[in-house]
């Protein structure tokens, strides 16, 4: 009985051995791969650190102006085109031509709504 | 199954036991404890192997570094932190740079390896790249700061004997645009100047990214308007500032000319002198915004109030008399909107010297300006304050200071009345701005009023941005020559505006330096005809991009608001609704 209870222990033990040396094995291993990757990682940071300088290079104003003459239309936006939402008429409901503001049919009438404020044609 | 047992008896017991007696015995007894010795040491050196096995696959050891523990800190650490302007735009940044060098000894043929070299390279000559590759050096550089791309291709060339080094170099990929306010850092990423040089601890510890108040839009705006002007009136240099009236942020800076960060070699002095912060000049007219609400606020005359200026003054040796005289006695807004030195000096004269200079230095006059740069001018003001100063002071003459000081006053000026000292770095949202009231409410409003007055029926008629409101006022100084005698040719021409001005956003000052009339000005060289029609440009570019909606300038409620009261001479007051 004392015999086979101490074969049982020196499995165990030899078992419990075995797991430990493969998991000390494995836990290199990963680490070896985390260095890897950390080196990676700092090697990325730095070409994302050139993308960047090389992105804000390319987004001089004066370059955006120039490329932005040679591919769009030759006609720049009138700086006077600009409007708000509230400049605009008043939209009509899903349902019908009633206008969503009150004052707009006093009479079952529609009055002419608001336009957007003319500040005088350019030349 | 069946199990035999064998009893002890069963074996036979041997018939005889050897003895061995004798030499025989000792010998064999010899063998024996000679055996014993041995398997023992075996035994012992296998346990201190497995000991050591045990040891080494085991336990930690010190003498084992943990790498993965050593580069656990990911941050990218460059050594400098990135400059951003207020958008996030890279304005400054370090990167590590190849730089290629030789070792003469392992390039096999120099004759070829130049030659590759130079398909990649071919800005390097010829014959001096044959020397360095030909000599017995072990080390020669051969060219500093490769792009990748460049570095990529000269691997791809598969010459023996190059190599390259990483350096860190502070790269500013906005080259010239930012250079006065960035500054730039030299050899050791030392600042030099600039941000660069009175931040230059905390980029050199932090990582977080410096982010300033600048917008490279309007920057550029500014910068570009700034240029076309000093072509066509040929001047030799100039300063413009776009300022936040609430905040105090500078949203662009520009000093001309400039020069490019990234080519250290070829900066001038000339360049590297930053007209807008570190130049102190006398500003002429633009004073009197500062002159009329000083006056306005201490209640020495008022809105409807005036001054004789038919006579120009003589003191001393010296006679004060109007560039656009008109000869008569004029109202306080036309002393403003006619830009009447008379005027102007009879106005300061009824306030006081005393009062006036403790008025300028409310306004930070008397003191360096709070910008984070190192180039701060230092103002030049009278001492003791006399009675001609306090005349010549109040248009503009006779104290000097930089334009980011003039920027800021008239912000205080207009934006109700609190001065906050400017700023290039972003102030965060929530932050509390303390300020300092220098003027009443209803004196700012006043200015405002006279300010639009200026552009609609005065000398800044060139600044009006239709839609934006602008209001203003034009400056125009002769320079001081040698010897302290103004000259005529020399001048300083100025436009000051604010927009829009019933509730202002924003400052925009252009100066350009010794400007010369040419036949678009009708040969004027006044800050109406150079400086105003800059602001008048930048305003209508730049005012989408800082979110600011044009407006009809001829509404009701508008002409209300600006409307000016200017009395007529004889008593009877006349309505004007400019």
């Amino acid at each position: 009985m004392v015999r086979r209870s101490t074969a049982l222990w020196l499995l165990l033990a030899t078992c419990a051995g075995i797991t430990l040396f493969l998991v000390k094995h494995e836990v290199q291993e990963r680490e070896d791969r985390l260095n890897a990757l950390h080196s990676e990682i700092l090697d990325n940071q730095e070409a994302i650190q050139v993308l960047k300088a090389e992105w804000s290079y390319l987004n001089r104003p004066e370059r955006l102006e120039r490329l932005i003459r040679e591919f769009s239309e030759e006609r720049p936006a009138d700086r006077l085109q600009r409007a708000t939402l509230d400049m605009l008429p008043q939209p009509l409901n899903s349902d019908g031509e009633a206008p969503l503001t009150e004052a707009a049919h006093i009479g079952g009438i529609v009055l002419p709504m608001a336009r957007p404020v003319t500040v005088g044609a350019p030349q | 199954m069946t199990h035999t047992r064998i009893d002890i008896n069963d074996i036979p017991k041997p018939d005889k036991t050897v003895r061995i007696e004798g030499t025989g015995r000792q010998a064999l007894e010899q063998g024996r404890t000679r055996l014993l010795i041995a398997g023992s040491v075996f035994a012992l050196a296998f346990c201190v192997i497995a000991a050591r096995v045990v040891d080494v696959s085991v336990f930690d050891r010190g003498a084992e570094p943990n790498l993965a523990q050593e580069s656990s800190n990911l941050a990218h650490k460059t050594g400098r932190a990135d400059i951003v302007d207020r958008n996030g735009m890279l304005l400054a940044t370090t990167l590590s740079v190849p730089s290629l060098y030789a070792d003469p000894k392992s390039v096999m043929d120099p004759v070829e390896a130049a030659d590759k070299l130079r398909t990649v390279l071919p800005e390097l000559e010829r014959e001096d790249l044959l020397a360095k590759l030909a000599s017995d050096k072990r080390f020669i550089w051969i060219k500093r700061n490769l792009t990748p791309r460049q570095q990529y291709d000269i691997n791809r060339l598969g010459v023996p004997g190059l190599y390259f080094q990483k350096e860190s170099k502070r790269i500013y990929p906005q080259g010239r645009l930012t250079a006065h306010i960035i500054g730039r850092a030299g050899f050791d990423d030392i600042g030099l100047s600039g941000i660069e040089k009175s931040h230059d601890s905390l980029l050199r510890d932090g990582s977080e990214p410096l982010r300033l108040s600048i917008d490279l839009r309007v920057q550029h705006i500014l910068r570009e308007e700034l240029q076309t002007q000093i072509d066509a009136f040929d001047g030799i240099g100039a300063a413009g500032i776009v300022l936040d009236t609430d905040t105090s942020e500078i949203v662009a800076m520009v000093s001309l000319p400039d020069f490019d960060p990234n080519r250290r070699d070829q900066i001038s002095d000339d360049a590297l002198f930053n007209r807008a912060s570190l130049g102190v000049y006398e500003m002429g007219s633009t004073f009197k915004i500062f002159n009329t609400a000083m006056a306005l606020d201490y209640g020495t005359t008022s809105l409807s109030g005036g001054y004789d200026a038919s006579k120009p003054i003589r003191i001393a040796r010296f006679t004060i008399s109007d560039y656009h005289a008109k000869n008569r006695w004029l109202s306080v807004p036309e002393i403003f909107m006619y830009s009447s030195n008379v005027g102007s000096v009879k106005m300061a004269l009824d306030v006081g010297g005393e009062r006036q200079r403790a008025f300028m230095e409310k306004l930070g006059f008397l003191k360096a300006s709070a910008i984070e740069l190192p180039e701060r001018g230092f103002p030049m003001a009278p001492s003791p304050w006399r009675p001609i100063n306090t005349m010549t002071i109040s248009f503009g003459h006779g104290i000097a200071v930089s334009p980011v000081h003039l920027a800021n006053g008239v912000a205080a000026m207009v934006n109700g009345g609190i001065h906050r000292p400017a700023t290039l770095l972003r102030r965060a949202s929530d932050e509390l701005l303390v300020g300092e009231r220098i003027i009443k409410e209803e004196t700012s409003a006043a200015v405002r009023r006279l300010l639009r007055l200026v552009v609609e029926n005065g000398t800044g008629r060139n600044a009006s941005a239709e839609g934006y409101l602008v209001g203003g006022k034009t400056g125009t100084a002769e320079k001081p020559g040698q010897g302290g005698a103004y000259r005529r040719k020399a001048l300083l021409s100025s436009f000051v505006g604010v927009f829009p001005v019933t509730a202002p956003r924003y400052v925009v000052l252009a100066m350009v330096d010794e400007p010369k009339g040419n036949k678009s000005s009708f040969g004027y060289a006044t800050g109406g005809w150079v400086a105003a029609p800059a602001v008048k440009r930048i305003v209508e570019r730049a005012a989408p991009l800082l979110n600011v909606a044009p407006v009809d300038e001829d509404a009701p409620e508008i002409r209300r608001a600006l409307m000016v009261k200017i009395p007529e001479p004889k008593g009877n007051k006349a309505l004007a609704s400019f």
